[in-house]
């Protein structure tokens, strides 16, 4: 479904992405944890050909995005939805407006059938009250729940959530992780960033670690949970000091703080 | 040394990276021309010119006031010493038509729309928007770029007809007042050496920076990079830009015209 095959990518003369491989088969919700600024926002944006890899391949659908035209990138694109770290939502429309944009733009629908679509996806997130105000009238939670039913409109087959949990407070989480798990049940296929580990636990089939630029650990839920590996274990116990402490992204490497965990 | 050599060479490079982005833009906004013909890219399309106007109605009508009445004074000075004020009419006139209007509302608007165009679109770059959209598969270049040119395309000439009606009227009140000037002779003045090829260079100059304004704010909207900083950085440089071209374009069309 989504295959990533050696992808390295190099920002601003770093090195973000260094031979990352990882597969997400059909019908699976991946998680993806790592530390801030490891990447994993640059690796969705692989997924959708927003980034290209300096080197390697990205396949979606069966669709190469690495020697792709316009064309080709647009159907791949028109089966994904993609909820953004902010909600991205256009601040002159409102909410339901921006949630028929993708329908109005692209798609060639009955004005009733677009309506229909936009209340059932609002309704979803639980922001049938809100349908009517600008985005900058909602708080920010609302907001992602706004973005996130835009992803949806289009009715995708997958979808890719960078951090829908972020900032929001412990019900609007709950409504976000029920939704992931009900999209989960019709066979979507989703990858989900995220630094809420309750959430990662409650949808994930499998998680993955990023590290060092490359996917460090890809487990079952329960085997992740009981890894022993030193990285997975600092990260789930929050040690400050532990090999996820160093390595290329910081710039910095510290070997005192590799051996206090072993 | 060498700093500074490497910094001037950086400089150029991305004037150069800026200025083809900035002709690609412009080219592909053209080749969109047909999209603009269905009823929510119209419907953008004139809130902008209605926003764009009344946004900036006001301040040209004022600064364009002001401008006829110091032409009007300057002129009328140096003619009366020669006897010759009943000359102010077609002076004013002339000048406002074929340049200061064009000049003076390029500059208006530049500052009032063409920095807001650049804080628009760049706000929406930083905070992820655009890339919203092309995952969406909605073209900026259709969706944004190209409402905004037309309606600036169509704004700037009939701001500026109105910014050299409004600025020989101030020039006429002075004519009157100071220098004993009927408002007959002056605006018979005016129209008798008026010709139409002063009207025409003047609307082409006008349509020229309005396409300039539009193409700049939105180049460097786009090409907005880190945050709130940045934001402002694009807004800036569109407006440094911007000065820049009009003053050189209109130089150049003023040139064309008189050869
Ligand atoms: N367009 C870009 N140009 C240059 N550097 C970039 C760009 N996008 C991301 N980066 C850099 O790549 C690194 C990884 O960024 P990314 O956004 O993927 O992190 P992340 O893992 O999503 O972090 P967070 O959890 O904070 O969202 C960061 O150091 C960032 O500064
Ligand atoms: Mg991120």
């Amino acid at each position: 479904m989504i295959q990533l095959e050696n992808v390295t990518k190099v920002l601003s003369g770093r090195t973000i992405l260094s031979n990352l491989s990882v597969t997400i088969e059909e019908g699976e919700t991946l998680v993806l944890l790592g530390r801030s600024g490891t990447g994993k926002s640059v690796t969705l944006r692989h997924i959708v050909g927003l980034m290209q890899p300096d080197s390697g391949r990205v396949e979606v659908l069966g669709k190469s995005l690495t020697e792709t035209s316009a064309d080709q990138l647009a159907a791949v694109r028109s089966q994904v939805g993609y909820l953004f770290q902010d909600g991205a939502l256009l601040n002159w429309l409102s909410i339901a407006e921006n949630v028929a944009l993708p329908l109005l733009e692209t798609h060639h629908l009955a004005k009733s059938e677009v309506d229909q679509r936009v209340k059932n996806a609002l309704r979803e997130v639980e922001l049938d009250h809100h349908g009517d105000k600008l985005p900058g009238e909602i708080s920010g939670g609302m907001r992602k729940r706004a973005g996130l039913a835009r992803a949806l409109v289009s009715q995708p087959k997958i979808v890719l959530h960078d951090e829908p949990t972020s900032g929001l407070d412990p019900i609007s989480s709950s409504i976000i992780n029920k939704l992931v798990n009900r999209l989960k049940s019709t066979g979507i296929t989703q990858v989900m960033v995220t630094h809420d580990m309750n959430s990662a636990f409650e949808v994930a089939d499998r998680i993955a670690l990023l590290h060092d630029g490359q996917i460090h650990a890809l487990e079952n839920v329960d085997d992740f949970r009981d890894s022993a590996d030193p990285a997975v274990r600092q990260f789930l116990e929050g040690q400050i000091s532990g090999p996820l402490s160093r390595g290329l992204l910081d710039g910095s490497s510290n070997d005192d703080d590799r051996n206090e965990v072993s | 040394m060498t700093g500074w050599i490497e910094a001037l060479g950086h400089f150029l490079g991305r004037s150069a990276e800026t200025t083809g982005y900035g002709l690609v833009l412009l080219c592909r906004t053209i080749l969109n021309l047909p999209h603009l013909f269905t009823r929510r890219r119209m419907r953008d399309c004139l809130n902008l010119i209605f926003t764009y106007t009344l946004g900036s109605f006001t301040v040209t009508a004022v600064v364009a006031l002001f401008t006829g009445m110091i032409l009007a004074l300057n002129g009328g000075d140096s003619l009366a010493s020669l006897g010759q004020e009943n000359l102010i009419g077609r002076i004013v006139a002339i000048s406002m038509i074929r340049e200061m209007g064009p000049f003076m509302t390029a500059l208006i608007l530049t500052a009032s729309l063409g920095s807001g165009i650049a804080a628009e679109i760049g706000t929406m770059k930083v905070s992820e928007e655009i890339d919203a959209l092309e995952i969406m598969s909605i073209s900026p270049v259709k969706f944004l770029v190209l409402p905004r040119l037309i309606a600036l395309t169509l704004v700037t000439p009939v701001m500026t007809i109105f910014a050299a009606f409004i600025g020989i009227l101030g020039a006429s009140i002075v004519a009157a007042n100071n220098f004993g000037v009927t408002w007959i002779a002056f605006s018979n003045d005016a129209l008798e050496n008026l010709q139409l090829g002063d009207v025409q260079i003047g609307l082409i100059k006008s349509v020229v920076f309005g396409i300039t304004i539009a193409t700049v704010g939105s180049t460097q909207g786009l090409l907005t990079r880190g945050g709130a900083t940045g934001v402002g950085e694009a807004a800036r440089r569109a407006v440094v830009i911007t000065f820049l071209l009009v003053i050189i374009l209109g130089y150049y069309l003023s040139w064309w015209y008189l050869s």
